[in-house]
């Protein structure tokens, strides 16, 4: 009720202009609250395309989850997987009896890690100076060290950590949540997208693509800054006078043939549709506006450094979300392949790379730990931490050349999760000695994502959708939750 | 007493046996008895790489061998045998336990030695409830039926009602009433055209009274070319059609569009859907001389293409996303046209249809020698040949000339016409006589879609061609258009003969042809501004021959029609006159105004025309008329000489088959199949590329009944060879699949649900037929009319089934709320294209014009990846058909996606309709809904001047096909007053009404 009296939702994150011309003579909280005041004239329809099997199908442990993508690749060996022994073959040639098939073609000299280990919280889990924030919160972390992927092509790859499979056309995982899950508010949607603030990822849209399953589970891009979603007031400025009368006007004729057809489940659904619509216009506004958080929670998501500015909002709109009922937040860590790098592909130089990237993302994402912490919303909330592929231990040089970048690697490589239902300062499987290939409990997608599922209450094998002839599920054919991770 | 006993000899036999080891010998009753039980109920979970507890029972060393808890079967022994205690103990199968006599025949097997028959058991022998077998219905040939009895016999307009119809009646189910004409003529208007119809063409089909007004409204809106626009989207969303690479570059697919229009075309020509197949499949190694047929294997390489996983260093890497490629081509492939999942073959038999893993592998077999590439078609030596057929027709076109100029100058010099003036001095005058010069000034003009000169003139076919002249040099306000026409039907409507426009169309003066008043000449104008009826009798000649008309504006508006020379009923003063200006005007011929589309386009002839900068008087008309006589092709003929008209009859002729011969006009680089020369194919184990199993032959699937696996191809066959014998094997009229699963999927489009409601899916997994017999009904009907897509649409919505009303009645809704009795005809939302695009209609803006690259409504600049910013671009190009965008992958259109456009990359049979608060945000808020509101205020205030309840009235029209009610006119009107005309267009266009199809 407070925020529908709100009269004002200026915000000095938001354009300016836009707000200036929308609160002066746009739609205000009166008008908005005139129209949600007829809502309970027509039962709520169904939503067509909602999943059959509903979950849960146990008692969820999280009830919605963030899930972080490093784009590019992030370095195992030089985070969260301690390899002591690559200091000692620094310099010399991998001795396996396998030639490695990496993606460039070229094996240079084994490299260390570029970052010092330490062990660190309670849990005297090893992580490196990459990440000296997000070590302080190791006691919350549960990582897997023994990750492995089917490709290593990013986009494939990209396609397979977040559909299940590599190729296009799939739902990912946040359209499959809200599809299984729906929202626990109809104000927001339930899959919002955040992408890095230098750009989305390559293939754009492609990574919160709702696939095959109903449209209105692709993920809603919401920006941390400037408009927060596209099409939420009208394009051109109308008072809110005629913005009240012509929404009483369309619900009026839509209400005339409804009752003329017999109260049609889905001609209701769409008069409903328009209340809903009206409920965004109030709850987006107002979740958008990082303004109301207090200096110290500024401060605490460094929402006001040069480095940690950009992902420090998105990570604060992140926990602002879920507050108000989202289901499943993306944010993306890194944008588009190429030069200058802008995301985690450290082909060329790992310090440089890894070392500007980290820089944007460490602080922020453990103030979102901690402050999750704080409010008690770590206890059933999920965070995911993960990259599509890792990188070699081995440089990306020639074979008898110790060169300062590392290509990537399918064969083992580190994520982390955070939050609800999980053995907090834990790490999971084992890579061989140099980081390279996973060799003790390998973990493929499937089988995260089934834990992930899991988690939230659902049985991967359940949450299926029938699509040209297969109930298609987000684990395929394959998928083991792994209990070792739960509390 | 007995059984015991017989039990302990024979188990006694089994020892003795057992410890020779020798086998129980083959058995044929347990092929005919026992196997169908261990197949239907069994071996579901017990066969196969991981069997349930270990036991497989579809080999015999195996059952013989047990699982895991040991010995099942004892021969001889059944009481002693684990199976028959599983299964007489109510233990197995798990959920339903076997019958007694089920029960019986394994029990006495055991008992008999469980003598075992043909090795291994077929799987796919029959269907059990966990799968599909041979016996599967849709792989089965398709079944005459007898036409169902019915009693409500008088409600039947095709055979499709009596099927229909018996099985409402069976259920005790009434059909609805027959919808009304408003109802009907939106609803055939979006169905085959995705468009609205415009209020004229609603009041035309209200007002027709003759039988067949409904017949004749299919029949036009089929030869549309915006038929093809409409369904030919519906193919691309089947063959996962985009315009970009998709993966990680997303690399825009510059020519990719062909393949587009292709499919458009086919649509509108009504391909035989068996040649569309053919093509598709294989219509570069067909006909590889047609590029046509060359564009038409884009269907195959529509979809996504990893362009950096095939050039990666790994080889281990790239074989697997080749494999991902074939596994592409055969789904797309397979689900398609046959409406089998194929593809879940790839790795192991499939767990719900009868295809064997090895046949998966043989149609990647046939398919082994695609890939993606481009081709440049239209080659040097067809340019070459181009520029030679053109200078012979030009040639040819000049003798023509030049004998008819001779004959003319003849006729006139000898007619002793007591005339003493000669006719007026027109501004403009055009004969069309081999050119379309203006023989008197600058107003040359040029041949636009498809238009033609023949000897009868200018020659147009009324679906797209047209002529246009240069600007006027001179501003034009009184004036007179004059013209010798002839027209193929005069049963046509709205087709404009001359007319003087703006250059954008928006305001112009033509001569127009039934547009109002069927069958009579018209002064048509923008909004009919200066329309009014002549109020004359219908034209009854001018199919047969050459007829003079014109139309007279004068200064004070008056306008006056002729027809050969007299007065054409009733003159009027209209508002006019109008200025076209200098440089911003032009005339047209055979179109009323541009763009050209709708039902603008004259069908016809056009002998010659002429303009005046001047309003004739009466006179003048009348000996313009006279003398313009000469003109006429049959005076022609007859004065002259049988030696020259015997050259003419040869020199048209020759013009004629030139003509034709002309081949295509330009060379076009085309996104295609390019085509390799097929490596060894072998059965990968678990679809790995690493671990091939045997080789196999480009073949197909066993399991359909009436067409042979055997391609009769070697391993070595060369890739045209394998993608001929794949496109006979599905283009076959004895494909049991083929005709059944495209008659489904027109079904599905005409109805919202098909007879099978899982288009793509004929297989285990899909839906069952609702009413099977009236699917073969339709299948065999398809075959039978040489596969006609349009005679099929045709007959399903002249049925009265299609012709049914929409709403709800309760008592059947209680009954089947699906609808899948048909009982109704379920109201459909507008598709997202058919929404947009009816949003363009009604606001006056919608682009009609037909083929080539597609508008863009993104900018795209490409940093490694290529990057697409979705822009709101404005202008006309922009407001073509929707399925004129760019289909990028990455690129979706928000506006579009809302509404349930899919994701280009997957296959679409079937589109979800959700409803949901951002398609609210987006239909009220949208730049490009708003836009257009604005755009279509002006339209209804143009058309509906100044007064508001006209203006609603309109407005109305434009968006429901209805008038208002007197009520809604009340309710409506003060509002229209307080905010606005363009605010009245944006509620219309998010109202339930505008967005549903009754």
């Amino acid at each position: 009720m407070d925020r529908l009296n709100r009269s004002e939702w200026s915000s000095g994150l938001l354009d300016r202009r836009q707000w200036f011309t929308w609160t002066k003579y746009g739609l205000g909280g009166a008008a908005l609250a005139a129209l949600l005041a007829q809502e309970g004239r027509v039962a709520a329809a169904p939503v067509p395309g909602q999943a059959e099997d509903l979950p849960p199908h146990h008692a969820p442990r999280a009830k919605r989850a963030i899930h972080i993508c490093l784009t590019g690749g992030l370095s195992q060996v030089d985070s969260f997987d301690y390899k002591p022994a690559l200091e000692k073959f620094h310099g010399k040639t991998l001795s396996s009896e396998e030639k490695p098939d990496v993606f460039f073609g070229k094996v240079g000299l084994l490299r260390k890690n570029d970052w010092a280990f330490h062990q660190h919280g309670a849990s005297g889990l090893w992580i490196s100076d990459l990440f000296p924030h997000l070590a302080r919160m190791a006691d919350e972390l549960t990582v897997i060290r023994s990750m492995v992927a089917d490709t290593s092509n990013h986009t494939p790859a990209t396609f397979q950590e977040n559909t299940g499979f590599r190729l296009n056309g799939f739902p990912v995982l946040g359209a499959w949540l809200s599809f299984g899950m729906g929202c626990e508010t109809d104000e927001l949607p339930a899959y919002v997208v955040i992408p890095d603030a230098r750009g989305v990822p390559a293939g754009g849209s492609i990574n919160w693509t709702n696939g095959f399953l109903p449209a209105q589970h692709q993920g809603v891009v919401i920006r941390s800054q400037g408009t927060p979603i596209d099409d939420l007031f009208p394009a051109q400025a109308r008072t809110a006078t005629t913005e009240q009368a012509s929404r009483g006007l369309l619900d009026a004729l839509n209400r005339r043939h409804l009752a003329d057809h017999g109260e049609e489940d889905e001609l209701a659904a769409r008069i409903r549709s328009y209340q809903l619509a009206a409920k965004m216009q109030m709850a987006v506004p107002d979740v958008a506006r990082l303004d109301d958080e207090t200096q110290t929670t500024h401060d605490l998501y460094g929402l006001h450094g040069e480095k940690t500015g950009d992902f420090g909002r998105a990570c604060l709109l992140t926990r602002r979300l879920l507050e108000r009922g989202v289901r499943f937040v993306q944010l993306f860590a890194g944008g588009a392949f190429g030069s200058p790098r802008i995301n985690w592909d450290g082909h060329e130089n790992m310090v440089a790379n890894h070392g500007q990237e980290a820089a944007r993302i460490d602080q922020p994402v453990a103030a979102l730990l901690k402050d999750l912490r704080q409010r008690g919303m770590l206890d059933d909330t999920l965070v995911l931490f993960t990259s599509e592929f890792g990188r070699t231990p081995f440089t990306q040089a020639d074979s008898d050349q110790l060169g300062e970048g590392r290509d990537h690697n399918q064969y083992g490589f580190s994520v982390w999760l955070a939050g609800a239902g999980l053995k907090h300062g834990m790490a999971y499987g084992a890579t061989d000695e140099i980081g390279w290939k996973s060799v003790e409990k390998p973990v493929p997608w499937p089988d995260f994502h089934a834990t992930v599922l899991h988690l939230l209450g659902i049985d991967h094998e359940r949450l299926t959708y029938y699509h040209n002839g297969i109930q298609r599920r987000l684990t395929n054919v394959h998928g083991h939750v792994i209990h070792d991770l739960l509390a | 007493m007995h059984r015991l006993l017989l039990t302990f000899v024979c188990g006694l036999m089994l020892l003795g046996r057992s410890s020779r080891a020798e086998p129980p010998p083959a058995d044929p009753a347990f092929d005919e008895r026992v196997a169908p039980v261990l197949i239907r109920r069994c071996i579901g979970c017990h066969s196969g790489a991981d069997p349930k507890g270990g036991l497989d029972l579809s080999r015999k060393d195996a059952a013989l061998a047990g699982g895991e808890s040991g010995v099942s079967i004892q021969p001889g022994d059944a009481e002693g045998s684990l199976l028959w205690q599983r299964v007489r103990d109510g233990d197995m199968p798990p959920k339903e336990a076997l019958s007694a006599e089920e029960q019986q025949t394994l029990e006495a097997w055991i008992d008999r030695g469980a003598p075992w028959g043909t090795d291994p058991l077929d799987p796919f022998r029959f269907t059990t409830e966990q799968r599909a077998g041979y016996d599967w219905w849709s792989l089965q040939p398709l079944q005459p039926a007898p036409l169902p009895r019915v009693n409500n016999a008088a409600w039947l307009n095709d055979p499709i009602d009596a099927f229909v119809l018996g099985r409402l009646e069976q259920a005790g189910l009434a059909p609805s009433p027959q919808a009304d004409r408003k109802t009907l003529i939106r609803r055939l208007s979006f169905d085959l055209l995705g468009l609205p119809p415009s209020p004229e063409a609603v009041a035309a089909f209200e007002a027709d009274d003759r039988p067949d007004a409904y017949e004749r409204l299919v029949d036009q809106l089929l030869a549309s070319p915006q038929y093809g626009v409409r369904w030919g989207r519906a193919w691309l969303d089947v063959a996962r059609f985009g315009e970009s690479q998709g993966f990680e570059r997303d690399k825009l697919r510059e020519n990719a569009w062909p393949y587009r229009d292709w499919v458009i075309d086919a649509w509108n020509a009504d391909m035989a859907y068996d040649e569309f197949i053919r093509l598709q499949l294989a219509g570069d190694v067909l006909r590889s001389g047609d590029p046509s047929a060359i564009v038409a294997t884009g269907f195959l390489v529509a979809g996504p293409y990893d362009e950096v996983g095939q050039k990666q260093q790994s080889a281990a890497m790239r074989a697997v996303v080749r494999q991902d490629e074939l596994e592409d081509y055969v789904s797309t492939v397979g689900e398609s046209f046959l409406g089998l999942t194929v593809h879940c073959a790839r790795c192991h038999d499939h767990k719900f249809d009868p295809i064997f893993q090895r046949e998966y592998y043989q149609l990647a077999a046939a398919l082994e020698g695609v890939t993606h590439g481009e081709r440049r078609l239209a080659y040097l030596e067809q340019e070459r040949r181009r520029k030679h057929v053109e200078a012979e027709i030009a040639a040819l076109r000049r003798q023509l000339g030049e004998l008819d100029h001779r004959v003319r100058e003849r006729i006139l010099s000898s007619t002793d016409t007591p005339a003493a003036e000669p006719p007026p001095t027109p501004l403009a005058r055009w004969s069309f006589e081999g050119n379309t010069a203006d023989a008197l000034g600058v107003l040359d003009a040029t041949l636009h879609g498809g238009a033609r000169l023949e000897s009868g003139g200018l020659t147009l076919n009324g679906r797209g061609a047209y002529a246009a002249s240069a600007p006027l040099a001179k501003d034009l306000r009184a004036k007179t258009l004059e013209a010798w026409v002839r027209l193929d039907d005069l049963n046509q409507s709205g087709g404009g003969v001359l007319s003087v426009q703006t250059l954008d169309g928006a305001v112009f003066d033509a001569i127009v042809f039934g547009e109002r008043d069927p069958g009579q000449w018209m002064a048509g104008s923008d909004s009919f501004r200066r329309s009014q009826s002549f109020a004359a009798p219908p034209e009854t000649e001018a199919a047969q021959r050459l007829v003079h008309v014109a139309l007279v504006y004068e200064e004070d508006g008056t306008i006056t029609g002729y027809r050969e020379g007299q007065p054409y009923g009733q003159s009027y003063r209209s508002s006019g006159p109008v200025v076209f200006a200098a440089g911003k005007s032009q005339v047209v011929f055979g179109l009323r105004h541009a763009p050209p589309g709708g039902n603008r386009l004259l069908h016809g002839a056009i002998a010659a025309a002429q303009l005046y900068d001047r309003a004739l008087t009466a006179e003048e008309v009348a000996r313009s008329a006279a003398a313009g006589e000469s003109v006429t092709e049959e005076r022609l003929l007859a004065a002259m000489t049988v030696e020259e008209r015997a050259q003419r009859d040869v020199w048209a002729e020759q013009l004629e088959t030139l003509t034709a011969k002309l081949p295509p006009l330009q060379s076009q680089e085309v996104y295609t199949v390019a085509s390799m020369s097929p490596g060894p194919s072998h059965v990968l184990l678990r679809g790995n590329p690493a671990t091939p199993s045997e080789p196999v032959k480009p073949g197909g699937i066993a399991a359909l009944v009436g067409v042979s696996p055997e391609f009769g191809l070697s391993g070595e066959a060369s890739d045209a060879a394998r993608r001929m014998q794949l496109a006979e094997w599905i283009a076959s009229p004895q494909n049991p699949l083929t005709a059944r699963v495209m008659v489904n999927r027109l079904w599905h489009y005409h109805f919202g649900v098909g007879l099978v409601d899982t288009p793509s899916d004929f297989g285990f997994s899909g839906g069952r037929p609702s009413h099977p017999e009236l699917l073969d009904y339709l299948a065999r009907e398809f075959i039978a009319s040489d596969w006609s897509i349009k005679q099929l649409q045709r007959k399903i919505v002249i049925s009265s089934t299609y012709r049914q009303a929409s709403r709800r009645q309760e008592a059947a809704y209680a009954q089947d709320a699906n609808n899948r009795l048909l009982w109704r005809k379920t109201p459909q939302r507008l598709d997202a294209e058919a929404l947009r695009d009816a949003i363009l209609a009604a606001a006056g803006e919608l682009n009609e014009s037909l083929g080539g690259p597609g508008f863009r409504d993104f900018t795209t600049y490409v940093h490694n990846t290529q990057f697409y910013t979705m822009q709101d671009p404005i202008g006309s190009e922009y407001n073509r058909r929707s399925v004129y965008r760019t289909w990028v992958r990455s690129a979706r259109s928000r506006f579009l996606d809302v509404f349930d456009c899919p994701d280009p990359s997957t296959k679409t049979p079937k589109r979800a309709v959700t409803v949901t608060p951002l398609q609210a945000l987006s239909l009220l808020n949208n730049v490009f809904v708003l836009r257009m509101s604005d755009r279509m205020a002006d339209r209804v205030r143009r058309e509906a001047g100044e007064d508001v309840e006209q203006q609603v009235e309109r407005a109305f029209q434009w968006v429901y096909a209805r008038s208002p009610t007197q009520e809604e006119k009340q309710t409506i009107a003060p509002f229209v007053k307080s905010h606005g005309l363009s605010e009245f267009c944006r509620v219309l266009m998010n109202s339930n009404e505008f967005l549903y199809v009754e």
